[in-house]
């Protein structure tokens, strides 16, 4: 029993990673359409930024705003480029975010190099319900839960959040009544992109990144995200639990190499059943 | 581009081999195996809008099919035989629920494909794991020469056929749907086979260039197969020109010669140990992103409009 | 001083010419119509209107703001009908966002506040779609296909609004409508658009009785009607 509570609450504090990525997607995706691939390089960015700064003296909390701010702008960054143009499609947007993505491969091993990275996190152990586990992913579901209730209190109670909204609803009557649409696009892509820092730099300590990382993170996220059909935000939320939670077990009682599967599957699953229920929509086309 | 060109081209390619030295030779034989699933990607793309971001699965398939073949005694002709069939069966299979799947959708999900076959690799002992095949033995075609030959013939073979499927029923009918759903839609079935078939015939490439890779080499692992291949493949696609036939020929070339010399470029003395892959990184970004924004069309539908308008032929402002 | 002036309007899809030298003004207070049939390039007008597309040539000259009320009603489906309204005064900024004044103008609006624009009705959909367009506190009011898809109580009790906000706030109004008859009959000057021009212009009841116009847009029925009444 004890096992299973340890292995929950970790499953839940590796989840609320993939929930943080997923959230991201699903803002940038509601608002533009595009699917962003270069999502999961945010959260390697502001991880490997956090451990310098760390390593330079910075006190934590100040490294990982300062993180998780420079993933914004990274975010924001990389939206300039895959809609910046007028009249560039999502599909080709996509093929923008990737481009992006493989980029700051490039910029990442300049700066950090090809090895692993980490930092300490909340140190200490913690025992909960007889479960021992490392106190740091009691942090992350301390932080992740709060992140997601002021996003959620954001997009129902501000004007921005709610401009967000209706570019998501009706990009058309978005313009009808004056909102800068292209604008608003930039904006979820800055958003996406601190979401996807906070997830670097909440879960780099208990599992290390290397500049490759972005591959396992954007698959997971895109898992989580794909069961909302990306659309909805509180689905990817409890698909990101889901899965850390899934595959924890299942790394915990035996098969612990197959947990990237477990995500695959689900997506390709999930994946098919959407489009054999709504008949395959050509979403390039659009 | 007119007879007379491509007999040239076809003699210069042909003389080329005997010449090179051994480091280029080397090159001369991955430049012919990346067109060759070049062209399958193109073909995807530009005529069955599909993107493929795990086209280095079949490439995969394809080498670890000939490779555990021959490694456990059957004829080395039979097991580059069997690269292209068992590639284009695994595709059969995986596409009928797969390719349900449109857009970005579909392209994660072949994506997803590669990253489980990576995993299953790296995790079986039959296939050697993740240190991987040793051992596969040659292909009884007279060294590395051999192999620059072989590799023309089966490119060149690959682009005829491309050329015969997009000049068919089925390419009109797919070049159609595409560019437009409504097309697609009123012609579903038949739409859906020759998506599926182009899905196959496009693995088929991928699966002959792996068999190919696999005996030229002589051991594989999975960390041979990365996603960037498979990503590297969609560049040179997209940068040579999606949906032509001479597109995959020129973006493979163009990728492969410049990181070719990047490489040589980042392995000077007093460059760091990272510099070879960090510029083949920010190339490959850089061109990618580059082509699908300012040239979309890719290199070799600019080119020709390009001489098109110089040679006076009938432009788009008439005279 | 006109509220809205049009002068040598052009505009081209990729080559595709969607209007050709229009002219046309809307004076302050003034209830014009604009008809024509589908593909005249009526949507376009309204897109240029906005600003929502570029003339190739011409100009559009609008005095004070104007505010659309777009075809097919495009309302913020998955928002309630009060953040549709809010939005509405996205022009206005932080103080431009009560709703009192709406409300008290459409007060078949008040029950609906809470309620999902998307699972509104079509006449409920077209009050909330004027009601966001008036939260931009606009001058000239551009209303593209009123009545499309309503029932003819619903559209005389929005027309009803529409003379109200005309009569007693001065609002200069544009209606573009395929239904001849109800602009021709709400409003005092009218356009006729085909194919990218306008083919005639003048007051309401002259076009009204126009030949031209009765056989293409009122089916012959007013002259029908005429001598028997």
């Amino acid at each position: 029993m004890s096992d299973f509570i340890g292995y929950l609450l970790t499953g839940l504090g590796i989840g609320a990673g993939y929930a943080l990525v997923a959230s991201g997607l699903v803002a940038i995706y509601r608002v533009t359409r595009v699917v962003n691939f270069a999502q999961g390089a945010f959260a390697v960015v502001a991880a490997m930024l956090t451990a310098s700064l760390l390593g330079a003296g910075l006190p934590h909390g100040l490294a990982e705003l300062a993180a998780v701010l420079t993933a914004a702008l990274a975010g924001l960054l990389v939206g300039a480029v895959a809609i910046g143009r007028p009249g560039t499609t999502p599909g080709t947007s996509l093929i923008v975010t990737l481009g992006l993505a493989v980029f700051a491969y490039a910029v990442e091993i300049v700066i950090w190099g090809d090895q692993p990275r980490s930092f300490p996190g909340l140190p200490g152990v913690a025992v909960v319900g007889g479960a021992r586990l490392q106190a740091h992913y009691l942090l992350i579901l301390g932080v992740t839960v709060p992140v997601f209730v002021a996003m959620a209190a954001f997009f129902a109670r501000t004007d921005l959040g709610k401009a967000l909204s209706a570019c998501a609803s009706n990009p058309y009557a978005a313009r009808v009544v004056g909102i800068d649409t292209r604008r608003m696009g930039l904006f979820a892509f800055a958003l996406g992109g601190a979401l996807g820092g906070l997830a670097g730099v909440l879960t780099t300590p208990v599992q290390q990144v290397t500049f490759d990382s972005d591959v396992t993170l954007i698959v997971n996220g895109l898992a989580a995200a794909v069961l909302g059909a990306l659309t909805r935000p509180v689905v990817a939320l409890a698909g990101g639990l889901l899965l850390g939670v899934a595959q924890t077990m299942i790394a915990g009682y035996g098969a612990g190499a197959y947990q990237l599967e477990v995500a695959l599957v689900l997506m390709l699953t999930a994946m098919i059943v959407q489009a054999a229920r709504r008949g395959a929509v050509p979403e390039m086309a659009r | 581009m007119n007879r007379r060109m491509l007999a040239a081209l076809a003699v210069v390619t042909l003389a080329l081999p005997p010449l090179l030295p051994e480091r280029h030779l080397a090159t001369y034989v991955l430049l012919g195996l990346a067109a060759t699933v070049t062209a399958g990607v193109s073909m995807l793309m530009g005529y069955a809008g599909q993107v493929s971001l795990g086209q280095a699965a079949f490439y995969a398939i394809g080498g670890y099919a000939a490779g555990l073949l021959t490694v456990h005694g059957v004829p080395t002709v039979a097991g580059l035989l069997a690269a292209p069939v068992v590639a284009a069966l695994a595709a059969v299979l995986l596409g009928a629920p797969l390719l349900r799947l449109r857009g970005h959708h579909l392209a994660f999900a072949t994506l997803a494909l590669q990253l489980i076959l990576l995993s299953l690799l790296g995790q079986g002992d039959w296939a050697g794991g993740a240190i991987g095949l040793q051992g596969i033995p040659q292909l009884p075609v007279g060294g590395d020469l051999g192999y620059a030959y072989l590799i023309w013939v089966v490119l060149a073979v690959v682009l005829v056929i491309c050329r015969n499927v997009v000049a068919s029923r089925a390419g009109r009918g797919l070049r159609a749907s595409a560019t437009s759903e409504i097309a697609a839609a009123a012609n579903g079935v038949a739409i859906a086979r020759y998506r599926l078939a182009v899905f196959a015939l496009s693995a088929a490439f991928a699966g002959l260039a792996g068999g190919i890779y696999a005996f030229y080499l002589g051991y594989l692992a999975p960390g041979s197969f990365p996603i960037l291949l498979s990503i590297e493949f969609v560049v040179m696609a997209v940068v040579g020109g999606i949906g032509t036939i001479a597109g995959p020929v020129v973006g493979a070339t163009v990728i492969v010669l410049l990181v070719q010399a990047l490489n040589t470029l980042g392995t000077q003395p007093g460059m760091p140990g990272y510099a070879p892959s960090v510029l083949s990184y920010a190339v490959y970004a850089l061109l990618l992103v580059a082509t699908v924004l300012y040239l979309p069309r890719g290199i070799v539908p600019a080119v020709l409009d390009g001489a098109r308008v110089r040679r006076g032929r009938p432009s788009i402002w008439g005279k | 001083m006109n509220a809205v002036e049009v002068t040598g309007l052009t505009v081209r899809y990729s080559g595709a010419t969607a209007l050709d030298g229009v002219d046309l003004h809307v004076g302050e207070g003034e209830l014009v119509a604009l008809i024509g049939p589908n593909g005249a390039g009526k949507s376009t007008l309204v897109k240029a209107l906005s600003g929502l597309v570029r003339p190739a040539a011409g100009q559009v000259t609008v005095r004070g703001r104007l505010a659309q009320v777009p075809e097919g009603r495009e309302m913020f489906g998955d928002l309630s009908v009060d953040d549709n309204l809010r939005l509405g005064g996205w022009r206005n900024g932080r103080h431009g966002r009560d709703t009192t004044e709406i409300y008290r103008l459409l007060p078949g609006l008040d029950g609906l506040r809470r309620n999902r624009a998307g699972l509104l009705s079509g006449g409920q959909q077209q009050m909330v779609a004027i009601g966001r367009a008036l939260m931009a506190r606009p001058d000239v009011l551009v209303v593209d296909e009123l009545s499309l898809g309503l029932a003819p109580l619903v559209v005389t009790e929005l027309v009803g609004h529409l003379r109200t906000l005309n009569a007693e706030r001065g609002l200069a109004v544009l209606l573009i409508e395929q239904n001849a008859r109800l602009a021709l009959g709400l409003c005092r000057r009218a356009y006729v658009l085909e194919a990218g021009r306008v083919v005639l212009h003048g007051p309401a009841g002259d076009l009204a009785r126009d030949p031209r116009v009765t056989a293409a847009y009122l089916g012959g029925d007013v002259t029908a009607e005429g001598p028997a009444r």
